[in-house]
């Protein structure tokens, strides 16, 4: 049973964090220079605290506000909590490499909250507006933050290249919403499946819309064949943003995605559900086997994360509640892998140096046993091999794939888990068989350690007792 | 009864323990491996108490632990062992006593990982022979791989890198579509409880796609030909106690796949395709048997050994089916299954101890050829006479454990088909060849060179290792009837339920069931 | 005596010898070679002396048959794979046999090795063996049987090889092995098909179901009916042709002369080779159901008695003389079983036992003597400078060629005889062959004698001065054995004639040849008068002569023939050209198929193709894809539109066409 709360309740989150976001700023201009790790650390409280609240409203029912552009229910607080904390890691590693590179300025963490914003916006839409809002704050903020460190040619590059590529699958998105509302005649996300389930033969316009719809998410996602952008967009930019962006906006692109294909067009399943099955194969088959080819660690997660999103997506095209929480916890638990993947390069990186050549990690065990396991931990991991977490996520997936007798998809995406495994294994082979390129001594600031221990931690952890997570989503789409 | 939950000790103790011994890295070499070997002892006593109360009537699960583990799939962790799995239970533990000792004083590099990761597999594999829920079996068999992968890896020879990702694709290959047919049964059943699926009622097709499923997972464990590669590359970069390890009990896993999983859950299947294995292990005695006749290194002939060895597990394992069609009952069937099983047990020492054997030699003088040795006997006589008993009873010679198995699983597949027993019975000859042509070139004649020449027979700790494994070997010769019987109860119970079609129309099951001994 | 003590006494025979070796084998270096030889002997003797009494319970005490369980190795299916003794006048005879040799082979071990290093070791080896031979004939079931059958191969494997920094020594032994192993293929599946037919592994309950096998029939090639007791006696034979080193599995005894003599004398002529012989007079309840097999078995004994003599002839080292005529010999011994002459085979093995025992021990002292140069061409006048082991060795050629009154005679005649009562089909070739062999023996055993013993001494200088007579430890065991040599025939009465295999050996009545002799045997002398009337003992004269003339008289008629017939010659001398034929095609073949199966279908095919082909596939089109990321913003603009249009064409204009 649900209390009845105050709209404002509601989206307290946002607000929230909105505020804190522009006192940051403010604060940041005055004392910025005096206390560089001010906003660093207002930043983090802010995600700590918006985390309790909106962990707070997780057994709340599904509720609307703002004459229904918002909604609250319990996936979206899931899905805001984890977000936040998420974030919380990424900032954590964020700061000591933003220390290390002398780049410590505070934009960064604000960016990064405006980014958030955007995010929560996504996660709580209820109107395709709302939607298309969220996600441009989100990219926007993410476009700079990509270009933030400004000396980098490589970054301004990849900034621009997102930017433009953003700019146009945005505009797909938007045309793709615009047939919808053409069609049904609401943004609104109800009224548009009430108005799809009602009609009696699908309206051509429809599938017209939702192809360009599905190319936004794509987009988002990083889906073969629109995931151009993903390694450059790695590659290019600082370690620390690109451990942001291969995390977080993960979850709030899965959250639009059940926001506007669930809910708003279930009535097209059958017809999203075809795109996703080629779209996912797609990535499956280009990611895994490109990151082969691939001897840059940041360019390797990023093909990695191609493959995975063909995995998540796997579980969204079930079309089933068992689908939707698997690919949630996919999204969440991938996040989490993600920013500790990342995390472990900006561990080996040293001022003025990236540490992203697969090289870099050769005799990582020689020099550190402790973050080579963690490292080990992480690859096998995304490798889905057990204990570990990624195990689970890939189980459910396919449990809730075969579950829809689609076993030639499940069978598809364990062959090229197979062909995955090997670059994971590589880059364990490279920490532990092989020597050392330099021998000097790790300077690893405290709380980077404290990160990634505990990223490794609850990532094995998890592997060993998934069920509350598990549990968690399901009950957030029951 | 036992009162306290012995098989998660004997999962969690040595994973604690080798968690403890990563840690301990800085105490220094000594003080890891001592604790290493008290944790290693200590549950191999423990394990000893598995078959001291243990109930040989009865073929229903013992030492039973079951609690909820993941309520999404509906997966508990459940452990349970019958007279298949505790013997391999016992094997692992004494197994990893001696590779304890055995990398006593080779391993200087990394001493605590290397112990850890043999603490953590003995968890692991005595993880994978109790478990009884298909989502915790998985978790162990893939878990593991990392610390085989790590052993090879690190402390291997020249070629490791080939070796480990190999040795890892191979595995994983096999394993991931197991997982998807274990999916597959799970949403059938409503559970992943391994004893739902073996009364799991599934038609021909499924059961066959399932039972390929599981042939390819457990035939690369095994490892069967053709899928058998893996493993004399994996054998001949690992170190000696990875080869031992290997050999001795990762290979049980795939027979032991078989018996737990395959037959019961696919027993039609099964029944369709049995002619499939038969061949394939028939192929493994003979023409494995010829290709270990040319090795020249040591290990990789006792790796090309293994696969013929295992032949033998898996032909006795899948006779009773051919016997069912000849005479309409699986009498003889048990005889071949325990064969199979006996064989297991028997491999994993005499293999063990062959390897072994090759480390004693490789320690002193760095290398796995047959041609750099020679006349050995004249400097290490002792050494000498544990690697000639070993040779035999590798060559099955009576009064060995290495004969038990393979005598059973002669006769049952007699009475299946003659040329079965005749193919099988190859064995006598080539196992004799492959094995006696390396002693002769390794331990007998002159001493072939200086190397030899300054060898130094073997110390207290090896003899003790060898002497251990000697006394089980003629022990299990001489009187296997003790291991036999703790077996005969689940085995009867497992022919028993293969007795039945799993099929819609189970009329010849009935017929069958009746002509099974009580 | 009760039961338990005699249970006792059974048990204690096999293992006295066995704690003796395990004693000698272990603390052997600790107790010294006085300490080795005092315990191994103790052992052999106590077994040896409660062999005979168990002899004499039955002899005279006329005790009953004792058939037990020791322990219970293993029960599968309800079927007992028990280890049990089956005491009875054949078991007794065995042991007696073996024990007495086994007994004589330990004392004269002690001159012979007494300056070798692996003094100990030796002992430990036949005290084992002694025990491992005693296993075997006392088994009450074929598993136990197949034990013993396998651990003397394995002494014998030891044995051989054990002057382990020979090549040819270390050669040998493997051979003897893997040849040893190419028959016990056999015995194990007659074994198995054993177990098919009777559900057990027990001689008693093997044989009470026998008959009722008799008429059934096996496919072993689908489609073809065969006996079913055919096949069982025939694989059963192929093991026993693997021990009895018959024809074409005797490859291995002559090579292994390489062991020390006592062993050729214990192993390779008394006991372990006899094995055979004894498991088929064992088996004969099964055998007298198949004619096919009882053919089989007299035509192989047939062919290996006549050709493996001829070999003798033309041996030059003296060890080898001797082992071929144990391959003739033991051929001999098969003919007897293959006429289902049970008794007289075994009476043949046991005076052989005698006989070539010392024949071995005969020629070790003269190598003693000889420094270990083995070849007769060096030899010659040894009489003068060694005459108990000439005596002696006299008393053994005579008794081997068949002399009347010595103890060969009456066991071959026996079998000469029963052959020519036979009325298997083939039974008449054979007679000639084995009436050819009696000729061929006596040729090749006093060619031998002759030019050791006897004419001048051609050994250089150096050998002659320091030739003497060996020590009592070896003469002595000489003298043993030649009593029995002589005397031993005189037990023809009760063992063949008389009903000492009264319900231990089955024959059926239409095979039973030892009857129809009996009918006209009237004690010892006049079977000799009796058979002065066949042509055996002419023969033996015959050859006897031959060697004289050829080897004494003028020798250079042995080289004329030798050029006259050098083809002939150099395919004696190539012994049949069987160990190359051997060696080319089954060590070579195999290892050939080897190389094939490992080179093109592990590593070319397995391997190359598929396991490295695939990851090179995959490699490969990863460097192929990757291009696609270009780097140009273009392309990536182009991939999205192209992905775009690619859905719209596909999921909207088809869709709706597909619709219209």
């Amino acid at each position: 049973m649900s209390i009845p709360l105050s709209d404002f309740m509601l989206f307290m989150p946002e607000v929230f964090v909105l505020c804190m976001t522009c006192a940051i700023l403010v604060l940041e201009a005055f004392f910025g220079q005096r206390r560089p790790q001010l906003s660093y650390v207002l930043a983090q409280l802010t995600l700590l605290a918006a985390a309790l609240i909106s962990a707070g409203t997780l057994d709340t029912g599904r509720t609307l506000a703002l004459g229904g552009m918002f909604v609250h229910d319990p996936m979206a607080a899931l899905l805001k909590t984890s977000i936040f904390l998420v974030v919380v890691g990424a900032f954590a590693y964020a700061r000591s490499y933003l220390t290390e590179q002398g780049a410590l300025r505070g934009e960064y963490y604000v960016l990064g909250l405006f980014a958030v914003l955007g995010m929560q916006v996504m996660v709580s839409a209820h109107s395709l507006l709302t939607i298309y809002l969220g996600l441009e704050l989100l990219s926007l903020s993410l476009y700079a933050m990509v270009a933030f460190d400004r000396d980098s040619g490589s970054a301004s590059e990849a900034a621009m290249k997102y930017f433009v590529l953003g700019a146009l699958a945005s505009g797909m998105l938007l045309y793709g919403m615009s047939m919808i509302y053409g069609a049904t005649g609401s943004l609104d996300i109800t009224r548009i499946a009430a108005v799809i389930g009602g009609a009696q033969d699908k309206d051509t316009i429809l599938v017209f819309g939702l192809c360009f719809i599905v190319v936004g998410l794509a987009f988002k996602f990083g889906a073969v064949p629109f995931h151009m952008w993903v390694p450059d967009v790695y590659h290019g930019a600082p370690t620390a943003v690109t451990l942001f962006i291969g995390s977080a906006p993960k979850i709030a692109a899965f959250a639009m995605a059940m926001r506007l294909l669930t809910e708003a067009l279930g009535g097209l399943s059958v017809d999203w559900q075809g795109m996703l099955a080629i779209l996912s194969v797609l990535s499956l088959a280009i990611g895994n086997v490109i990151a082969i080819a691939q001897t840059n660690m940041k360019r390797m997660l990023a093909y990695s994360t191609i493959s995975h999103v063909g995995f998540l997506l796997l579980g969204i095209l079930s079309g089933t509640a068992q689908g939707y929480s698997a690919a949630m916890f996919y999204a969440i638990t991938y996040a989490l892998m993600a920013i500790g993947g990342f995390g472990i390069i900006i561990l080996l990186s040293r001022a003025g140096y990236e540490a992203d050549r697969l090289d870099d990690f050769k005799g990582l065990n020689d020099r550190s046993p402790w973050f080579a396991l963690m490292m080990l931990i992480l690859m096998f991991s995304m490798a889905g091999v057990p204990p570990t977490v990624g195990f689970y996520a890939k189980l459910s997936v396919l449990q809730a794939v075969i579950n829809v007798d689609m076993l030639w998809l499940a069978l598809v995406a364990v062959f090229f888990s197979i062909i995955g495994a090997f670059y994971y294994i590589r880059v364990v082979k490279l920490m532990y068989f092989d020597t050392p390129e330099t021998d000097e001594p790790l300077a690893i600031s405290p709380d980077l350690q404290i990160a990634v221990s505990l990223n490794g931690l609850i990532v094995l952890g998890l592997g060993l007792f998934p069920g509350g997570l598990l549990a968690l989503c399901n009950s957030v789409l029951a | 009864m036992i009162d306290y939950p012995i098989l998660s000790l004997l999962i969690w103790l040595p994973i604690a323990g080798g968690a403890v011994l990563l840690a301990m890295d800085a105490l220094g070499n000594k003080a890891c491996r001592e604790t290493a070997l008290v944790i290693s002892i200590v549950t191999f006593a423990l394990s000893i108490s598995l078959y001291t109360y243990f109930d040989t009537s009865t073929a229903t699960m013992q030492f039973q632990e079951n609690i909820p583990w993941i309520a999404a799939f509906s997966a508990n962790y459940h452990l349970g062992v019958d007279g298949i799995s505790m013997p391999l239970i016992i094997l692992t533990t004494f197994t990893t006593v001696l590779v304890v000792l055995a990398g006593w004083q080779v391993i200087r590099d990394k001493t605590a990982q290397y112990l850890a990761a043999f603490l953590v597999m003995e968890g692991l594999m005595n993880g994978v022979f109790a478990a009884l829920d298909a989502v915790l079996f998985y978790v162990f068999w893939e878990a593991m791989l990392i610390p085989m992968f790590l052993i090879i890896g690190v402390w291997g020879g020249p070629r490791r890198v080939y070796a480990t990702i190999k040795f890892f694709l191979y595995t994983f290959l096999g394993s991931v579509f197991m997982l998807v047919a274990l999916i597959y049964m799970y949403l059938k059943s409503g559970s992943f409880s391994i004893l739902d699926f073996h009364l799991l009622p599934l038609g021909l097709t499924e059961q066959t796609l399932i039972f390929l499923a599981f042939l390819l997972a457990f035939a690369v464990k095994v490892p069967m030909w053709p899928v058998h590669t893996w493993l004399p590359d994996a054998h001949v970069e690992a170190p000696t106690g990875g080869s031992v390890i290997l050999a001795a009990i990762m290979l049980k896993i795939g027979g032991y796949g078989f018996l737990r999983f395959s037959l019961p859950i696919t027993p039609d299947a099964s029944h369709a395709l049995d002619w499939l294995i038969i061949l394939m292990s028939l192929v493994a005695v003979v023409y494995i048997g010829f290709v270990a006749l040319v090795q020249s290194d040591m290990k990789k002939l006792i790796a090309y050994s293994s696969i013929a060895h295992m032949g033998f597990v898996t032909l006795g394992i899948f006779l009773v089916f051919t016997l069912l069609d000849n005479s309409g009952s699986v009498e003889g069937a048990a005889l071949g299954m325990e064969g199979g099983m006996v064989q297991m047990i028997s491999h994993g020492f005499i293999s063990g101890a062959l390897f072994l054997c090759v480390g004693v030699l490789y320690d002193r003088v760095h290398s796995r050829e047959i041609s750099a040795y020679g006349g050995v006997v004249n400097t290490m006589p002792v050494f000498a006479a544990f690697m000639v008993l070993f040779a035999m009873a590798n060559s099955g010679l009576p009064g060995t454990s290495g004969f038990v198995g393979e005598f059973m699983v002669i006769l049952a597949s007699f009475k299946a088909n003659f040329w079965f027993a005749l193919l099988a019975a190859t064995t006598l000859i080539l196992g004799a060849a492959y094995s006696l042509w390396m002693v002769k070139r390794v331990v007998f004649g002159d001493i072939a060179n200086d190397n030899v020449r300054q060898l130094e027979d073997i110390n207290g700790r090896e003899f003790f290792i060898l002497a251990s494994l000697a006394l089980v070997v003629l022990l299990f010769g001489l009187w296997p009837a003790p291991l036999v019987e703790v077996m005969h109860a689940s085995v009867d119970n497992l022919l028993l339920h293969l007795s039945v079609s799993k099929l819609p129309h189970p009329e010849t099951g009935v017929a069958l069931l009746q002509a099974v001994r009580p | 005596m009760n039961g338990i003590t005699m249970k006792m006494i059974y048990l204690a025979i096999p293992l006295a010898p066995l704690l003796g070796a395990i004693f000698a084998g272990l603390v052997g270096r600790h107790i010294g070679r006085v300490g080795a030889h005092t315990v191994t002997i103790l052992g052999v003797a106590t077994s040896c002396v409660l062999s005979f009494l168990v002899l004499k319970q039955f002899a005279i005490d006329g005790a009953e048959p004792w058939n037990g369980t020791v322990y219970t190795w293993m029960v599968s299916e309800g079927v007992r794979f028990e280890v049990g003794f089956l005491i009875d006048k054949l078991t007794a005879l065995m042991m007696a046999v073996v024990t007495f040799v086994s007994l004589m082979v330990h004392i004269y071990t002690i001159g012979y090795m007494h300056d070798d290093p692996g003094y100990q070791r030796f002992f430990s080896y036949i005290a084992l063996f002694t025990f491992s031979m005693l296993m075997l004939v006392m088994s009450n079931n074929f598993l136990q049987l197949f034990f013993g059958w396998e651990a003397v191969g394995l002494v014998s494997y030891l044995l051989i090889g054990f002057w382990y920094t020979r090549p040819s020594a270390i050669y040998a032994n493997l051979k003897a092995f893997l040849v040893n192993r190419v028959g016990d293929f056999g015995f194990l599946l007659g074994i198995a098909a054993i177990y098919m037919a009777f559900n057990s592994m027990d001689y008693a309950t093997v044989f009470a179901a026998a008959p009722a096998q008799q008429g059934v029939m096996f496919q072993v090639i689908p489609g073809v009916d065969w006996s079913l007791m055919s096949v069982i006696c025939i694989l059963l034979f192929i093991g026993a042709m693997g021990k009895s080193a018959q024809v074409p599995l005797h490859v291995w005894l002559p090579d292994s002369m390489e062991g020390p003599t006592p062993i050729s004398a214990l192993i390779h002529a008394a006991t372990m080779v006899t094995a055979g012989i004894f498991m088929v007079a064992r088996m004969s309840p099964l055998f007298e159901l198949s004619e096919t097999a009882l053919v089989f078995v007299m035509v192989i004994g047939a062919i290996t008695a006549l050709f493996m003599g001829f070999l003798g002839i033309v041996q030059n080292d003296i060890k080898r003389v001797v082992a071929y005529s144990t391959l003739s010999q033991l051929g001999y011994m098969t003919v007897a079983l293959g006429v289902s002459a049970y008794a007289a085979g075994i009476f043949h093995l046991m005076t052989h036992a005698f006989f070539k025992a010392l024949l071995f021990l005969g020629a070790g002292s003269v190598i003693i003597a000889m420094h270990h140069d083995q070849d007769i061409r060096n030899m010659g006048g040894l009489r003068k400078y060694m005459p108990i082991t000439w005596i002696t060795s006299l008393v053994g050629s005579l008794a081997l060629i068949g002399t009347p009154f010595f103890s060969g005679f009456y066991s071959k005649d026996t079998i000469i005889e029963a052959v020519r009562h036979s009325h298997l089909p083939g039974a008449g070739l054979v007679y000639l062959a084995v009436l050819a062999g009696v000729f061929i023996t006596a040729l090749y055993s006093f060619r031998m004698y002759f030019l050791v013993f006897h004419g001048e001494p051609r050994m250089d200088a150096h050998t002659r001065e320091h030739l003497h007579e060996t020590p009592w430890v070896v003469t002595g065991p000489l003298i043993m054995l030649a009593i029995p040599s002589v005397l031993a025939g005189y037990l023809i009465d009760p063992v063949v004639f008389g009903d000492w295999f009264q319900g231990v050996i089955h024959v059926a009545a239409n095979h039973d040849v030892l009857t129809e002799i009996g009918e006209h045997y009237h004690g010892p002398v006049s079977f000799v008068l009796h058979a002065f009337g066949g042509p055996a003992v002419y023969l033996a004269i015959a050859g006897v002569l031959t060697a004289w003339y050829v080897y004494m008289k003028n020798p250079q008629i042995a080289d004329n023939i030798r050029q006259r017939f050098n083809g002939l010659y150099q395919l004696l001398v190539n012994k049949y050209y069987a160990d190359d034929f051997n060696e080319a095609v089954f060590a070579g073949g195999a290892r050939g198929i080897g190389q094939l199966l490992w080179r093109v279908g592990d590593v070319l095919l397995i391997d190359g193709l598929f396991v490295n082909g695939s990851a090179r596939v995959v490699g490969w089109t990863a460097g192929i894809v990757r291009r696609i990321q270009t780097g140009h913003l273009y392309t990536y603009a182009f991939s999205m539109i192209i992905g775009l249009l690619l859905m719209l064409f596909w999921f909207v204009f088809r869709a709706t066409g597909a619709a219209a």
